[in-house]
């Protein structure tokens, strides 16, 4: 049959769909996806993937260097700590723990401070200026040095840590919610709804959220990378996780001793630190930069 | 004498979609004290060719040209440096958003400053070059219709009105004294005092210090009281030129035809409550032009011959590229 | 226009401090252990004592009355005793809060002068192979832990290679009076026969802590710095300045510049309070005699005269610095942006 129509007939992919098509064309956006992908395994099938239990202690081989030394055996892929503790199986415990909370508090923290951003961009008066100056202070100090703070007030331990750091996050996405809601609010398609006699509930979730969500998975990729690093930074400062929770960041402060000795008990933890935030990160960028190609397009 | 002269150019762009022809053998030419209109949809690639020929386009666009020159000099195979020069002292620009083609960070005082060349300086005593350099802005701007020049220079762009933006961006263009004035759309957004005291100053400083103009528009009415010269251009091809009254009078070209009757204003014969001609379909995207000639699946004289891109003719000066023009026996 | 900005600015920072001493107040009685300890950092048994402190901080009112007793004893300079050293709060702070100031503006300098300059060369050769080499490089130093990144270069250029010295300010075989708190400018000041030496030891126990912290911030700062230069460089204003007869290089001098950098001076000095942060930790790693290190000290030791005093005076400083550059660069700024969180 001819082809009835001159022009080539042209799909218009939905808005996600753009975002994802270029987010694919990018290779750095895509290898951090996988490496992301593969600390989610990691999280969801630890107790499958780690050769030994993180506590299972060997005294025959204590200190033993990792298997590309020659003093290294396969059996220890990544050597053993002072304790003979199987350090990929640690190190596999600890990313779970490290990631899983810091998704848990990334996730507490977006569901709060959308919340509130939502109510406090519909507001306005005095409630609004007061939550603005808020705000605008608590969003000027940093989110560890809050985490910090809250620490020293709840003591420590790692679910302390969590309230603290998932504390520390919300401002952050009230800011964003807040003002992504006072944007939107003016633009005509939200009017549109307004004269139709929509409430602000229902133009809240139908109307603006669709248009928010890949901004709020941006900032979610941020935030989670903020969380991560808190965590270990909590954890590395003898705060955060303490000695049986297997955790990235208390790792590197049990190694601390024997760094001279045996560094990679630093090495290797601190390495599955860096490789999960360059994860996040480039996700996070991939998405950012996908974004704002659709939207200058 | 001939001032700009350009014969088939061609702009490729590369894309994600492979490489387009924004531009598609377009020739154009410009005499000295010629004011020319340059006619097309938006879309049409009218903007480019004034980037062309300023230069300011990105290195991996490439450009061909069987002739491309000014006053006689190649400007593609010139050295860049020269050609900056040529530039700056002989032709000017005058940007359709002028909002944006102006720093944000900078006064417009700085910036107009910024483009009185140092040859309109007095030579000698330096310590009234900065004087004698504010007092050029200021007439300048006196000239192009702000009166209050003191506020005008030291206001940042986003501080005053878009059409005030659009006259200091004018008076730029002017202060350097060019033989060329390229200007893009100058008088969009304006209202239609200001408007036709700008097209005014065009005018006079034509006739009075011959300046040649290139003047880009889709304004037909105003052109037609200007120019002496049009070229009309549809998806990056040139459709037809010569001068205003034959073009006006004989159409050769059916976009031209479509284009003329598209303005009732050019048309004191149309019946009340007639309806307004227009081509069907819209312009297509860079992405699907079609082969030969572009006009092609919106043409209602096209035949087979017209997947070839038809060669340039020419009449008594005036030229068109059409396999079937209207009228045959001309 | 302007002076209601102003105005507003110093009401936020008067508001947040207010926020942050009513806090310390709160801590005071959420603390373990006695209020009034908490807040005087003053331990007697002896009933006497007890309650002339009682009578101090006003214990018999109300907490309303209270707080504005302890207000007016924290605006006089008595920020009460540490628990752990004996020592008046305050007096510590100033002891401890110069080598913390020193080591971060370095460090922010130092990221500057890398940062900008990198993040400009990727900018102006965006989307070519030197500005992938360099955005990879970025998300790799973007990324790092601080913590990690100072324990490596100590395990690599202290342990390994023994080029430098891995913990404290000064070598102790030198003793600076302390006039500034500033350990460059207190040798200068001095009156030591070696002064070279001495300043070439402080200066080879700055370059580990200051590399850790200044590696960190310079990859953000490239990050901020090369978007904003390809937006600019994008710009209608930058394609007419080529139009007009500049060169490329004429208009980025003339005008690519001070457009990439104006809007991105607010969120670099954002990256202050995040390098602050980091220059904490790295105080510990490094025993670096500084604000973050005693911080910590007394978390780990429980001293709460001192934790909350601690706190008070490092989120002042983070306010007053994040609100007087703002402020700064609000009157150099043309565009009256009103941009402080900026993105990455």
């Amino acid at each position: 049959m001819a082809r009835s129509n001159f022009y080539q007939e042209s799909q218009f992919p939905s808005p996600f769909q753009q975002t994802w098509m270029e987010f694919k064309k990018s290779h750095m956006a895509m290898i951090g996806l996988v490496l992301f992908a593969i600390f989610i395994l990691l999280l969801l099938f630890a107790p499958v993937l780690a050769p030994y239990s993180p506590d299972q202690q060997d005294t025959e081989s204590l200190l033993l260097q990792p298997a590309w030394d020659p003093r290294g055996t396969f059996s220890y892929l990544f050597g053993t700590d002072s304790l003979g503790r199987d350090i990929l199986s640690r190190v596999i415990y600890g990313s779970r723990t490290t990631l899983g909370i810091s998704i848990l508090m990334v996730l507490m923290a977006m569901l709060i401070g959308c919340a509130i951003g939502a109510f406090a961009g519909m507001s306005r008066g005095l409630r609004a200026s007061v939550l603005n100056h808020l705000l605008d202070s608590i969003m000027s100090l940093p989110s560890l040095l809050i985490a910090i703070i809250i620490v020293a007030i709840l003591g420590t331990g790692l679910s302390n840590c969590m309230w603290a750091i998932t504390l520390a996050l919300i401002p952050q996405f009230i800011h964003l919610t807040r003002d992504m809601v006072r944007t939107e609010w003016h633009k005509e398609y939200v009017t549109a709804a307004r004269l139709d006699g929509a409430g602000k509930v229902r133009i809240l979730f139908d109307s603006m959220l669709p248009n928010m969500t890949e901004k709020l998975v941006v900032s979610g990729t941020m935030a989670l990378s903020t969380a991560i690093l808190d965590i270990s930074a909590l954890g590395f400062l003898n705060l955060g996780a303490q000695a049986p929770t297997t955790e990235l960041g208390a790792m590197l402060s049990e190694g601390l001793e024997m760094a001279y000795v045996a560094p990679w008990t630093i090495t290797i933890p601190g390495a599955a630190i860096l490789l999960m935030l360059v994860a996040v990160n480039l996700v996070g960028d991939g998405v950012r930069s996908a974004l704002r190609y659709r939207l200058h397009q | 004498m001939q001032l700009l002269d350009i014969k088939n150019l061609t702009l490729e762009i590369e894309t994600n979609s492979g490489t387009i022809k924004a531009l598609d053998k377009v020739s154009l030419s410009l005499k000295k004290g010629e004011i020319s209109a340059l006619v097309g949809e938006s879309g049409s690639g009218k903007s480019l060719i004034v980037r062309t020929i300023v230069g300011a386009i990105p290195d991996r666009w490439k450009i061909t040209a069987d002739r491309m020159t000014w006053k006689g000099q190649d400007l593609l195979g010139m050295r860049a440096a020269k050609r900056r020069r040529l530039i700056r002292d002989e032709m000017a620009v005058v940007f359709q958003n002028a909002v944006g083609a102006l720093d944000p960070t900078a006064t417009l005082g700085e910036q107009l400053l910024e483009s009185v060349p140092s040859r309109l300086l007095p030579k000698h005593s330096f310590w009234q070059r900065k004087q004698s350099r504010v007092e050029i802005a200021n007439r300048q701007l006196h000239r192009v219709g702000i009166k209050d020049h003191v506020q005008c220079m030291k206001s940042y762009p986003h501080q005053v009105a878009d059409d005030v933006c659009q006259k200091v961006m004018l008076a730029m263009s002017l202060v350097s004294q060019p033989e060329l004035l390229i200007a893009d759309d100058p008088t969009m957004g304006m209202e239609i005092s200001t408007k036709v005291q700008i097209l005014r100053l065009l005018t006079k400083l034509n006739q009075t210090k011959n300046l040649s103009i290139l003047y880009v528009s889709h304004d037909l009415l105003a052109i037609a009281k200007m120019a002496t010269n049009m070229t009309v251009l549809y998806c990056g091809q040139t459709v037809e030129s010569g001068t205003m009254e034959a073009l006006r009078a004989t159409p050769f070209h059916p976009y031209t035809k479509a284009l003329l009757d598209s303005a009732p204003s050019f048309r004191k014969d149309l019946p009340r409550k007639s309806q307004l001609s227009s081509l069907s379909g819209t312009i297509p995207t860079l992405q699907h032009l079609p082969i030969g000639c572009r006009l092609g699946p919106r043409c209602p004289r096209a035949r087979r011959e017209c997947v070839k891109a038809p060669a340039t003719r020419k009449v008594h000066g005036h030229s068109y590229n059409c396999h079937f023009p209207l009228f045959e026996d001309c | 226009m302007m002076y209601a900005y102003i105005i507003r600015r110093v009401n936020l920072l008067v508001v947040t401090l207010f926020v942050l001493t009513v806090a310390s107040y709160g801590l005071a009685f959420l603390f373990p252990g006695d209020a009034l300890m908490n807040l005087s950092g003053v331990v007697t048994t002896d009933p006497d004592q007890y309650a002339e402190l009682k009578q101090k901080y006003a214990f018999d009112s109300n907490y309303v009355y209270g707080f504005f007793v302890y207000l007016g004893h924290i605006l006089s300079g008595d920020w009460g005793i540490s628990l752990y050293s004996g020592e008046p709060v305050l007096e510590e702070i100033a002891r401890y809060m110069p080598a913390t100031i020193e080591l971060s503006s370095y460090a922010l300098v130092l990221s500057m002068l890398i940062g900008v300059p990198v993040g400009f060369w990727a900018g102006l050769r965006f989307h070519r192979s030197i500005d992938y080499t360099i955005m990879t490089g970025s998300v790799i130093g973007f990324s790092i832990p601080v913590f990690w990144l100072a324990l490596l270069l100590i395990i690599v250029f202290s342990l390994q290679l023994g080029w430098l010295p891995m913990s404290g300010r000064l070598s102790l075989l030198f003793d600076i009076p302390q006039r500034t708190g500033f350990i460059l400018p207190d040798i200068l000041l001095s009156d030591l026969p070696n002064k070279a030496d001495a300043l070439y030891n402080a200066a080879l126990h700055m370059v580990l802590p200051a590399m850790s912290i200044t590696i960190v911030t310079s990859a953000v700062v490239v990050r901020i710095t090369r978007r904003s230069v390809a937006d600019v460089m994008e710009s209608d204003y930058m394609k007419a300045a080529i139009a007009r007869g500049f060169s490329p290089a004429q208009a980025i001098m003339r005008h690519g510049i001070r457009n990439a950098l104006l809007p991105i001076l607010p969120q670099i000095v954002m990256q202050f309070t995040v390098l602050l942060t980091n220059a904490m930790i790295v105080e510990l790693i490094f025993s670096w005699p500084g604000i973050g290190n005693w911080l910590l000290q007394a978390i780990y030791l429980r001293d709460y005269p001192a934790i909350t005093g601690g706190m008070l005076a490092v989120s002042a400083l983070v306010i007053m610095v994040t609100l007087s550059m703002d402020m700064l660069i609000r009157a150099i700024n043309p565009l009256k942006r009103r941009d402080v969180h900026g993105t990455i």
